[in-house]
């Protein structure tokens, strides 16, 4: 048990922190896209001068949104699943069918770790150069000069899938602190008012 | 082999798997059982990712942003006053109030849950203090809030329409009339009610001499007038050829004999003194109601006039609600503070964290789907239970109730969209038509136990038990369903809005009848 909680204290502090700063960098991609389109129909209607990276700039900003976001609305149980059954069982079995969920979804996690490295991210399209979002202030860095590099925007999904792995694993230990009877001892993960898109 | 991953995948959700894991990990183990363990699963991978890449899609953090905004805002208890300054004095008072609350609270977030906790907090207190039962007030509360995603704007229309690939503007205006239909049949029921159980009346007027600021009433002032103004302009545009003041050229433009911003001026002052007429009959009170309520319920009309009008994509118009709702909270209604915005970017942004990883998981769910022949096979079943496409609409409502009882709209429209979309298009369904179906149907399903989602907010927000509250809904569900069979049969309800306005893509030659069925004989 003392093993269980000495791996979880590290784990459960390490996500926390850099959950906390995913949510900082993805509220500020909302803000910055909203930002991002009202400036698209500002220069349209006003300047007759439409840019044409403000859309794959929000479109950047929403998929590292998603991909620093995800995993704390993971770790908060937000994402949605039928638990009737889980309700229904006796505990001890409730609490193994809980521990074979978050196997599988490990299971999935690690896969799409392995392809969205090898197959997405480091491949010649990842290493391709974006159509339009470039450096600001004529900055140039790598092989493709002042434009963004495609897997910059392909590494939030990956990013994202990392920190799933963590939040997951760090469920997984909490569950077997449960099924051992020690739940008391964990602090609250703090679900607050979820909603989905209902 | 490949079929199987249906079976798996709802054993994986009857489980407790999440439907994101459920949706990606039952097309992984099949693939790899099949022994292409690398391509085709980094073919899905990819998928997720682009799944998840949409600038349609982007209207979903939006618009939950821009009703997070106003929420905050306080507008919630200034539509109740402006409701019931309608509706008070009507027997059973209170539950229209909660009805059409609903309604005007549905253009401004689209979201149930929302509806729900923001109306029931105020209205569910209010209505045992009037003398209503706890329960009946939580049973209005969830019945009513399911309109809440069916009038636009609405996040699982903003889904559907991306994973299926329709307009979403389209499903905005086919929602407009089934989400009124669906009111106005819950106020049947409670008058209906209200002569059985006695339900008591209300005070039109709850706070007498209420103040307004002077920012808040020269934005009511001008906002009111233009929108008149705008009305009769709609009316005057629509008119002016039948009454000689516009000539169709050979291009069929619309070329008018007076300047528009001129007629529009004109029209600006004849409003003017339209409501300088009106303003005489009612009382202070009533104004100051109706004023304080003008400013947020601005933010449908620029979100579907925006769209309308062709001068936003319903992104730019999402983005554009946004702004409204920044200006309206922080200037004119003066109710939000600059830290409330941070708990507001982050509530929207973990809320729709979540659906769109959903929604990037259903896309390359959706490829499975295509590749093992799924909605064929399918198809071929549901055919083969009757070959009277009326008689097939009736199974697939009852199905979808059914899983509306168990899953949240948004995973289900995700999950069931790709496999029963094709098949009832193929027999002459209108893809808008069953959209408006699908989602008014799983919409209601919110609202159903034993898995309803706004049944277990209304419980948190009333304090009564879930099964109370469900056995007191029955009567609305009741009125539910039959909107949901009058929209199954008669078309017309959902598809007249968007094709009046030229959103079906219909050449205007083609009748209406020919422009929603794509194959004759069903509609």
């Amino acid at each position: 048990m003392s093993v269980l909680l000495g791996l979880l204290w590290p784990l459960e502090r390490f996500n926390t922190a850099i959950l906390a700063v995913g949510r900082v960098i993805a509220v500020l991609a909302l803000a910055i896209m909203v930002a991002l389109i009202l400036g698209q129909v500002f220069f349209r209607y006003v300047l007759s001068d439409a840019p044409n990276w403000t859309e794959e700039g929000a479109r950047f900003g929403m998929l590292w949104m998603t991909g620093l976001m995800a995993p704390l609305a993971f770790r908060m149980g937000g994402f949605v699943s039928i638990d009737m059954l889980e309700r229904a069982l006796p505990r001890m079995i409730s609490g193994l069918l809980t521990l074979l969920l978050l196997g599988i979804a490990l299971w999935v996690l690690i896969i799409a770790w392995d392809r969205g490295l090898n197959n997405h991210v480091d491949t010649l399209s990842g290493r391709g150069c974006s159509s339009s979002l470039k450096w600001p202030f004529g900055f140039e860095y790598g092989k493709c000069g002042n434009k963004f590099q495609n897997n910059y925007q392909y590494a939030s999904l990956w990013v994202g899938v990392n920190l799933l792995i963590l939040v997951n694993i760090e469920l997984i230990i909490r569950q077997i602190i449960k099924l051992m009877g020690r739940g008391a001892d964990l602090n609250p993960l703090g679900a607050d008012d979820f909603q989905g898109a209902d | 082999m490949l079929l199987w991953f249906l079976p798996l995948f709802l054993v994986l959700i009857m489980i407790g798997l999440p439907v994101v894991f459920a949706l990606l990990a039952s097309p992984f183990a099949l693939i790899m059982l099949e022994g292409d363990n690398r391509n085709v699963v980094a073919g899905l991978y990819r998928n997720l990712y682009n799944g998840m890449d949409s600038f349609p899609l982007m209207a979903l953090p939006f618009f939950m942003l821009a009703g997070e905004i106003m929420n905050r805002g306080g507008i919630t208890l200034r539509l109740v006053e402006f409701s019931q300054a309608f509706m008070g004095h009507l027997r059973g008072g209170l539950a229209h109030v909660n009805i059409l609350s609903s309604m005007l609270f549905a253009g401004l977030s689209g979201s149930a849950v929302a509806d729900t906790s923001a109306l029931g907090s105020t209205l569910i207190p209010a209505m045992e203090k009037n003398g209503y039962t706890r329960r009946f007030a939580a049973a209005i509360t969830a019945a009513s809030s399911v309109i809440g995603p069916i009038i636009p704007p609405s996040g699982i229309m903003i889904i559907y329409a991306y994973v299926m690939g329709e307009s979403v503007a389209s499903l905005f205006l086919a929602g407009i009339v089934p989400g009124i239909l669906v009111g106005g049949g819950l106020m049947v029921m409670v008058r209906l009610m209200a002569d059985r159980y006695d339900l008591p009346k209300a005070e039109r007027i709850v706070t007498r001499n209420q103040e307004i600021s002077q920012v808040e009433y020269w934005v009511s002032f001008a906002l009111l007038r233009i929108n008149v103004a705008g009305v009769l302009l709609a009316i005057y545009s629509g008119l002016s050829v039948s009454v000689g003041l516009a000539a169709i050229n050979e291009a069929g433009d619309k070329v008018h004999s007076l300047n528009l911003w001129i007629v529009f001026v004109g029209l600006l002052i004849i409003s003017h003194f339209m409501l300088m007429n009106y303003r005489t009959r009612v009382s202070h009170d009533f104004r100051i109601v109706c004023k304080k309520a003008i400013a947020p319920l601005q933010t449908p009309i620029i979100i579907l006039g925006g769209i309308l009008v062709g001068v936003f994509t319903p992104t730019e118009a999402s983005a554009v609600a946004v702004a409204y709702a920044l200006i309206v909270s922080f200037f004119v209604l003066r109710s939000m503070k600059l830290r409330d915005l941070s708990e507001v970017l982050t509530k929207s942004a973990l809320a729709t964290s979540a659906v769109l990883l959903l929604v990037g998981a259903a896309v390359a769910f959706k490829t499975v789907v295509s590749l093992s022949y799924a909605p064929q096979i399918l198809s071929d079943y549901i055919l083969s239970l009757s070959e009277n496409p009326l008689m097939l609409l009736f199974l697939i409502n009852i199905l979808l109730f059914i899983v509306g009882m168990f899953l949240d709209a948004g995973p289900a429209i995700i999950i069931l969209g790709p496999i029963l979309g094709p098949i009832f298009v193929d027999l002459g369904v209108h893809p808008v038509h069953f959209a408006i179906i699908m989602s008014v149907n799983l919409t209601v399903g919110l609202a159903t136990p034993p898995m309803g989602l706004v049944l277990f907010v209304a419980s948190t927000v009333s304090g009564e038990k879930v099964e109370t509250i469900a056995r007191a809904i029955l009567p609305f569900l009741a009125v539910e369903i039959v909107v949901i069979f009058l929209i199954t049969y008669i078309p017309a309800i959902s598809m007249t809005v968007p094709y009046l306005t030229g959103f079906l893509g219909c050449a205007p030659e083609i009748g209406f009848g020919a422009c929603i069925s794509p194959v004759p004989g069903i509609n």
